[in-house]
């Protein structure tokens, strides 16, 4: 009992030490962050549960969601795969030309994603340089959910690889060696000594592109067009009902996006805390 | 229970949440995919942009009322694929090659862009009943409640002192009809003398306060609470009213323009086997049922007789169309590039 008296004393004296400064902060974060996350749930929530599940349950609600949801899976997917790909490349090959290469992929985090829409329909869209040749076999990738795919594939391409190549950019080479000494082949080398180590970038990599991809604004509302129940996702809905005025659709959909990047951003959390707590 | 923890159930648990999370997800994006009931073609669609103001009329009022009657015919169902912007943007977005089959435009001259990037047949539209007006709705003033500055008429809005919210020519349809509203009024106010319409025109936009890009963008504006005046719709008060939802107060002007909204079909976007719906949906637009409806929505229809329906309607002494004003061709010539843009944006620089 007697060991405690000490701890308790300190910890009273401190926080108050602390108070002028944690209050300025939280002072700062209220309008600027706090606040306008509060506004969401409790406009979504003003005409009662029964209209904040009137207004979700739309065909075009549950679509948007549905399609934004589907869009991510398929991002993160694709991503996971061609992302771990180019850091594995940029990280253990050394080649001419690698350094522009390694800038090229992670330039979607610099480009505006308006630009990323307007480039990408100057390519595939039907008037588009490559769009106005594949229209003639009748492929027309834009204005479809392959044209959203893409464009949040673009966006997104930064977010794996910069999970990921710093793992492997650690990683002790001994192993790797360890295994060709032992006869692995290339694959199995990376299967049983690489994979197993990047399972930690590959998760934050994922999440990070699953999130932003559930997001994504800019590029989609100008290569999707924007037409419900087809390739209307939920941001564009969010965009779209609070144009047309019908505030509380609008609100109950974004409620329901805040509340899904509120658990991606615990699961991140919990995994770098845990991590953190390991080492 | 200290057994159980030790046992590791429960931090298994815990990483196992996100996969079970996301799995729940994945299985709610893909569901209508993998579900039974989902078996068979999905149903026809037709593709429709159209500007912003027309969203809820179509969506809930006359499409719905045309699957019905195409059920009611054939026994098939149809779904309606749509896109709402302003008039400006979904041009824009048609020139860019959005699989649009049936168009909507607030103005003829949006139509007019469709034909000069070949798109459509010029003027083919004019072919369609009522040379393709789907429906009108007069421009009025939106004052504040009580009507503080006792604004009566569009001269009332040239006295100095009485901030104007309006929506930009540049990127608006509305914004378009406005001008010629307002330079309209002044002209028949006093067609003796050639400069009224210049006149008037110039006194209103000595007092804008905010230009707007779409309609819809000046009206949220002026509910925030700025300015005194904003110009826009009927439509736009008819139906909140209706709803009890209206919190301004209208002034009909004595001379007005009733804006015309223009249906267009694209033709390249439709496929030979499903000219006849999309055909079909198009000539629904002008049938006794689907004008009512916009009547119903705030909409003035096409036939005078269906208006006397909605009592919401304000009298307008000396109503006028774009045809008084020589047609959009020569109205865009004459009066929002020759007297707006060169004689009183010019001015007012000055």
């Amino acid at each position: 009992m007697s060991p405690d008296i000490p701890d308790v004393s300190t910890a009273k004296t401190r926080p108050h030490s602390a108070i002028a400064p944690v209050g300025l902060l939280v002072l700062v974060l209220l309008p600027l962050l706090l606040m306008p996350l509060a506004a969401i749930f409790i406009f979504a929530f003003e005409g009662g549960l029964s209209t904040f599940i009137t207004a979700l349950s739309s065909p075009d609600a549950v679509f948007a969601l549905r399609f934004s949801l589907f869009i991510a899976f398929a991002t993160a997917a694709v991503n996971a795969v061609l992302g771990t790909f180019a850091a594995y490349i940029l990280s253990k090959y050394r080649f001419p030309g690698e350094r522009p290469l390694g800038i090229v992929v992670n330039l979607p985090v610099a480009i505006p994603t308006v630009v990323v829409g307007t480039s990408l329909l100057l390519l595939w869209g039907p008037i588009g340089l490559l769009g106005k040749f594949l229209g003639k076999f009748g492929l027309e990738p834009m204005f479809t959910p392959f044209g959203v795919l893409l464009a949040h594939l673009f966006v997104t391409f930064p977010y794996m690889l910069g999970s990921v190549k710093p793992v492997l950019d650690e990683l002790e080479t001994t192993y790797e060696e360890a295994a060709y000494t032992m006869g692995a082949s290339r694959w199995q080398t990376f299967r049983y000594v690489i994979l197993p180590a990047l399972r930690g970038g590959l998760f934050t990599g994922t999440l990070l592109t699953f999130a932003h991809s559930l997001g994504e604004f800019g590029a989609t509302v100008l290569v999707s067009g924007n037409l419900r129940l087809r390739t209307q996702t939920a941001p564009l809905y969010i965009f779209a009902q609070f144009e047309a005025g019908n505030v509380a659709n609008a609100n109950a959909v974004a409620a329901v996006l805040a509340v899904l990047s509120f658990i991606i951003f615990f699961f991140l959390l919990q995994y770098t805390g845990g991590q953190g707590r390991r080492a | 229970m200290r057994n159980w923890r030790s046992s590791g159930l429960l931090p298994r648990l815990r990483s196992a949440l996100p996969i079970i999370i996301f799995g729940l997800l994945a299985l709610f994006a893909i569901h209508p995919w993998i579900s039974p009931h989902s078996g068979g073609a999905a149903p026809r669609a037709i593709v429709l942009y159209g500007f912003s103001i027309l969203g809820e009329v179509m969506n809930e009022g006359v499409f719905p009322a045309f699957r019905e009657e195409w059920r009611e015919r054939t026994g098939e169902e149809v779904e309606l694929i749509s896109s709402f912007a302003g008039s400006g943007t979904v041009t824009n977005q048609i020139i860019m090659g959005v699989p649009a089959q049936i168009v909507l435009l607030a103005t003829e001259l949006d139509a007019q862009r469709l034909a000069d990037a070949d798109l459509t047949q010029p003027r083919s539209w004019r072919n369609l009943p009522c040379g393709g007006v789907v429906n009108r709705s007069p421009f009025v003033i939106f004052v504040r409640g009580g009507n503080p500055k006792r604004i009566a008429d569009f001269s009332d809005l040239t006295r100095p002192g009485i901030g104007i919210i309006h929506p930009d020519p540049m990127t608006s349809g509305g914004a378009n009809w406005a001008v010629v509203a307002e330079y309209g009024a002044g002209l028949r106010q006093n067609p003796s003398n050639p400069e009224a319409g210049y006149q008037l025109l110039l006194g209103i936009w000595k007092n804008i306060a905010a230009l707007s890009a779409s309609a819809r963008g000046a009206r949220t504006e002026f509910e925030q609470g700025f300015g005194d005046a904003l110009i826009t719709y009927e439509q736009e008060a008819v139906r909140d009213k209706a709803r009890s939802r209206f919190k301004l107060e209208v002034v009909y002007p004595r001379r007005t323009i009733l804006s015309e909204h223009t249906l267009l079909l694209l033709d390249h976007n439709i496929a030979p086997g499903e000219r006849e719906l999309v055909e079909a949906f198009a000539n629904f637009m002008w049938s006794e049922k689907a004008q009512r409806i916009f009547v119903n929505y705030g909409f003035r229809s096409v036939d005078e007789s269906l208006n006397l329906e909605n009592p919401e309607f304000g009298k307008i002494q000396d109503p006028f169309l774009i045809e008084d004003l020589g047609g959009w061709p020569e109205a865009k010539k004459r009066i929002i590039d020759g007297i707006w843009k060169n004689r009183v944006l010019k001015d007012l620089k000055q």
